[in-house]
């Protein structure tokens, strides 16, 4: 289980108090694992998972003063999400035929429970890490975010981008690493079991 | 555990937490990677539809809870409501007001309960989008039938103002 993270349980405090600075924090955290979810649903339209996202926040919305774990909500979004997932497929079928139910093949196919924590546990950490990041100094995020750019940048781009010798831009990433690693952000997640298996999931069938 | 973890059981000001393991550079900036192009990945417009949701917060309103719905197996089986003509059937109750709902061939049409004059607000997440008044006894007509979700909001005398939860057919 991920330890409870003070982080979330802070911004879901004062989103309930109405603050929408701290509400705003929360969706950048989740519309990710609230986005991978609908995903899983193949038979969605882009419409539907607008359908579905729509739902979903405004459920919480309506909902975040009384969550009894504030921290549990990565897991709350993730229920919320499916249940939202398959009403919206139910009506769509329900509009193909009034009032019979759908056929078992035309009902959604129910993704893997497993797949679907592996998704809160990568979402948990996602946002960890972007949250210590988004505390790093200027010059550290600049570096780190091209050393992850997709297409992948040469040290040499690098090195005129960021005005920054080539040989400098190994000794930088490792201490810029080394400050996102002592992030409170991180302490949250760095003893958890999340770690390994994120990262193998992030490798596996993320790329697919 | 796994190759990949680093143990410095040496760092300087770690304190209890020196015996736990910690991602080595690759292991992390992998898992920035990851972290970053999962953000990337989802549109500007889901995330902006979702901060907007906020504006909901803490509405002053009684809010209404839906407590039958024809969908629902259970509730069918137990109805009491004649629903012939309708191809759904809801339910939506408060302490002071109760709004029947009932999806026909070509509209919505309602009922609030005790009967009175009542105005209904068609609220969408973008905003009110249509206002209807109700006859003497309380009867209205929503056309078209929202095709989105939406919440209906009721004013009659005496104070009453009443939200339904959210609602999509």
């Amino acid at each position: 289980m991920m330890r409870d993270d003070p982080q979330i349980i802070a911004l879901v405090a004062r989103a309930s108090s109405g603050d929408q600075v701290a509400w705003n924090e929360l969706v950048e955290r989740y519309a990710p694992l609230v986005w991978s979810i609908c995903l899983r649903y193949q038979q969605l339209s882009r419409q539907d998972i607008d359908d579905v996202g729509q739902s979903v926040w405004l459920l919480l919305v309506e909902n975040i003063g009384k969550l009894r774990e504030p921290a549990a909500l990565p897991g709350w979004l993730a229920t919320t999400t499916q249940r939202e997932c398959i009403r919206v497929l139910r009506a769509a079928a329900r509009h193909h035929d009034h009032g019979s139910l759908p056929s078992p093949d035309e009902m959604p196919a129910d993704p893997d429970a497993v797949a679907i924590d592996n998704d809160v546990l990568a979402a948990e950490r996602d946002a960890a890490i972007r949250a210590a990041l988004a505390e790093l100094p200027r010059g550290c995020r600049d570096l780190l975010l091209m050393l992850v750019s997709d297409p992948p940048r040469s040290y040499a781009d690098i090195s005129a981008a960021l005005n920054m010798r080539v040989g400098s831009i190994g000794p930088t990433r490792a201490r810029c690493l080394e400050r996102m690693r002592r992030s409170p952000h991180l302490a949250a997640i760095i003893d958890s079991p999340s770690w390994g298996i994120s990262v193998e999931h992030a490798r596996g069938d993320r790329g697919e | 555990m796994n190759e990949r973890w680093e143990h410095e059981p040496d760092a300087p000001g770690q304190g209890d937490d020196a015996v736990l393991p910690v991602p080595s550079d690759d292991v992390l900036l992998a898992a920035l990677r990851q972290a970053v192009d999962a953000r990337r990945a989802v549109p500007p417009e889901f995330v902006h539809a979702a901060k907007e949701a906020f504006a909901w917060h803490n509405i002053d309103t009684e809010l209404a809870q839906l407590t039958f719905d024809s969908s629902r197996a259970a509730d069918r089986l137990a109805s009491t409501r004649s629903e012939a003509a309708s191809i759904r059937a809801l339910t939506f109750t408060s302490a002071r007001l109760t709004i029947e709902l009932e999806v026909t061939a070509e509209s919505l049409i309602g009922q609030v309960i005790p009967t009175q004059t009542a105005t209904i607000e068609l609220h969408t997440p973008s905003g009110v989008a249509d206002v209807i008044a109700s006859d003497e006894i309380g009867c209205f007509s929503v056309q078209p039938i929202p095709s989105g979700t939406f919440r209906l909001r009721c004013r009659a005398l005496g104070g009453i103002d009443v939200l339904t939860s959210w609602i999509t057919l």
